[in-house]
């Protein structure tokens, strides 16, 4: 029964947003001269090519959405997946499945192009043998964010650039910013306290883990082994935090909770009332706001910047 | 005296287990350090061993003496050497009442007592299945285990999916399932601390009747024992040191089953010997276990059930070829 509990938090974690895990990326995409035909590698390295300008769009992946829509592709995406809420326009589209992908219902809707992010369970394969022609896209870092924005770009047809351009400037805006701060906290961000023996955290790799260097904050795990890797309260009150992070979902504690944990009184953000909550959406998933989410994480760890 | 320098030695290694339960950690604290700790040095140190370890173990032990307790107690009354709060189904109904008093927000205090309650119906359903069975009693008793036990995963699963609509606290639920012996409150601690010693004095009073019981009920009547008081005693002292053992820690397998098994081959199946001798050998072996499973994927973590399982499993399989009973 509990390794069921287990693997059901496991997905619901690393469900849509992180599932791909590490994998190497691979250097710029390559394009040709007019927009179509247009020859693409994606992030699983395969050579993806595009005939004409695609009209019926599914996007299986909620930040590809939130990408497809800030380049003005939003009307032509007909098909997304359960998990794909922004805009709230995307939500209004044909939903096909969330950790299970639908196939029939991808097929029904008629795409000419589906975006997916990594899937490890042959879901990428399927799509293709239903004759589909499939882009994987699947940004993990802030760095990805910019080039997922010039490949979709180029994929459906818009000014992928100028995108990725507009988002570097405000996540250059708060290095800018931090970059000559006096103190760089210490920040613990909480990502699922299910098992109380063994929290997961971010670690170096993770989305997260960059917005916290580039908050102005340090990573109490930045020297973890993994992306996602899992701490024992010992070890959480030892590296003693002066800033703690939870995500404003239901399934994450609540700074209550985190405060009246047995021991952790003894921790500077507990003592200090420094225990703080942050929007799900903006952190959960490299995407256009990638520059508003910097901006937030900031906030919370150097509020003095912005007054 | 035999039986008092075994009680000594167990004991003994119950302070010894618990030792190195509290000195290895995910932490490493050196033991001068541990000793400071102990005894109220105010820094980090301090507060992992004393709000994190000390607890940790100590609720280990209370687990683990209460289980191999009513462990003994069930053989006893079931004479049947294949009976345990985990395989008659007993701590699947602790489970139940836990989980459902936990989804409805219940405190650390009602947690325990609502999982006494489960164990009670569950163990007095396995009772009376047990007397309907005659000759095939053993595999009654385990079949209404199974019963029990998927059942109660069943209705876990639906309170976990169900708790959105239903307005449940998943998390606390979720915390709980998980949990285990990892992360226990003083204030749950002492809860269970009392109905523990409840559990036990009161096993520890029935024990010479269970000792009449062993030559069957009638042979017991003669003796002077009323069965039916006997039969409810039993199962109220079983039900109250399963029910705060699953408080505490959940489900975890087998230490009712093996330690007392293996305790009457040193000290004998009387009972006055082996409920006091199941309560501090279960309570070693689980810190033992406890430990184990922190230490064998370090830096990751094993649920304690894990190891008990790996341990108690093939010994239950061995004991189920072994009894005639059951191979018929």
């Amino acid at each position: 029964m509990r390794s069921r509990v287990f693997a059901f938090i496991v997905v619901l974690l690393l469900s849509i947003s992180a599932c791909g895990g590490a994998v190497s990326v691979s250097p710029s995409p390559s394009i040709t001269a007019s927009p179509f035909p247009a020859t693409l590698s994606d992030f699983q390295n395969r050579s993806v090519t595009i005939t004409s300008r695609p009209e019926r769009l599914v996007s299986i992946g909620p930040s590809i959405t939130a990408f497809l829509f800030a380049l003005g592709a939003g009307p032509r995406v007909v098909g997304v997946d359960d998990f794909s809420d922004e805009p709230a326009e995307a939500a209004t589209r044909d939903h096909v499945g969330g950790i299970k992908v639908n196939f029939e219902k991808v097929v029904a809707l008629k795409p000419d192009l589906v975006f997916s992010v990594k899937f490890s369970d042959g879901t990428i394969e399927k799509l293709q043998a239903a004759s589909l022609n499939v882009l994987v896209v699947d940004p993990q870092s802030v760095s990805d964010v910019a080039r997922t924005a010039t490949l979709l770009g180029r994929a459906v047809g818009a000014d992928g650039e100028g995108l990725a351009r507009s988002i570097q400037q405000r996540v250059d805006a708060v290095k800018t910013k931090t970059a000559n701060v006096a103190t760089r906290p210490r920040v613990y961000h909480e990502i699922d306290a299910s098992d109380p023996a063994k929290i997961f955290t971010v670690g170096p790799g993770s989305y997260i883990n960059d917005l916290i260097d580039i908050a102005g904050g340090v990573n109490i795990a930045a020297r973890a082994a993994s992306a996602y890797p899992q701490l024992s309260a010992e070890e959480i009150l030892r590296s003693d935090p002066e800033i703690i992070v939870l995500s404003a979902d239901a399934y994450s504690s609540k700074p209550g909770d985190v405060a009246a944990r047995q021991g952790w009184s003894i921790i500077g953000a507990v003592k200090n009332n420094r225990i703080f909550t942050i929007d799900p959406n903006l952190i959960n998933r490299p995407g256009p706001r990638v520059g508003e989410a910097a901006e937030a994480y900031a906030k919370l760890v150097h509020p003095e910047l912005f007054r | 005296m035999r039986t008092l320098s075994i009680l000594a030695f167990l004991a003994a290694a119950l302070i010894v287990s618990a030792a190195a339960g509290i000195l290895v950690g995910a932490v490493a604290i050196g033991p001068s350090d541990v000793l400071a700790a102990l005894f109220g040095s105010n820094d980090v140190n301090g507060t992992i061993i004393r709000e994190l370890r000390l607890p940790r173990v100590l609720g280990a032990a209370l687990v683990g003496g209460s289980l191999a307790t009513a462990g003994a107690l069930l053989q006893g009354l079931l004479r049947n050497p294949l009976a345990d709060p985990f395989v008659t189904g007993t701590s699947a109904g602790a489970t139940l009442a836990a989980v459902g008093a936990i989804a409805l927000g219940a405190s650390a205090p009602i947690v325990p007592l609502a999982a006494f309650a489960g164990a009670l119906v569950a163990v007095t359903i396995v009772w009376r299945l047990a007397r309907l069975g005659g000759s095939t009693t053993v595999l009654t008793v385990l079949l209404a285990g199974v019963v029990l036990t998927s059942f109660v995963g069943a209705v876990v699963t639906f309170i976990l999916v169900s708790s959105d609509r239903l307005a449940l606290r998943l998390r606390a639920v979720l915390g709980w399932l998980q949990g285990g012996v990892s992360v226990i409150s003083w204030e749950e601690l002492a809860v269970a601390a009392v109905i523990v010693a409840a559990g036990l004095a009161f096993a520890l009073f029935l024990a010479h009747r269970l000792d009449a019981y062993a030559f069957g009920e009638e042979t017991a009547a003669t003796l002077g024992v009323d069965p039916d008081r006997t039969t409810t005693a039993v199962l109220a002292a079983t039900a109250l040191l399963s029910g705060a053992a699953v408080a505490l820690a959940g489900l975890v397998g087998f230490v009712g089953l093996v330690v007392p098994h293996a305790l009457r081959f040193a000290i004998g199946a009387t009972h006055r010997r082996l409920i006091p001798a199941s309560f501090f050998a279960g309570a070693a072996a689980l810190v033992l276990a406890d430990l184990g499973a922190r230490v064998l994927l370090s830096p990751a973590e094993l649920p304690v059930g894990a190891i008990t399982g790996l341990v108690g499993a093939p010994f239950f399989l061995a004991l189920l070829v072994r009894s005639r009973r059951v191979v018929v």
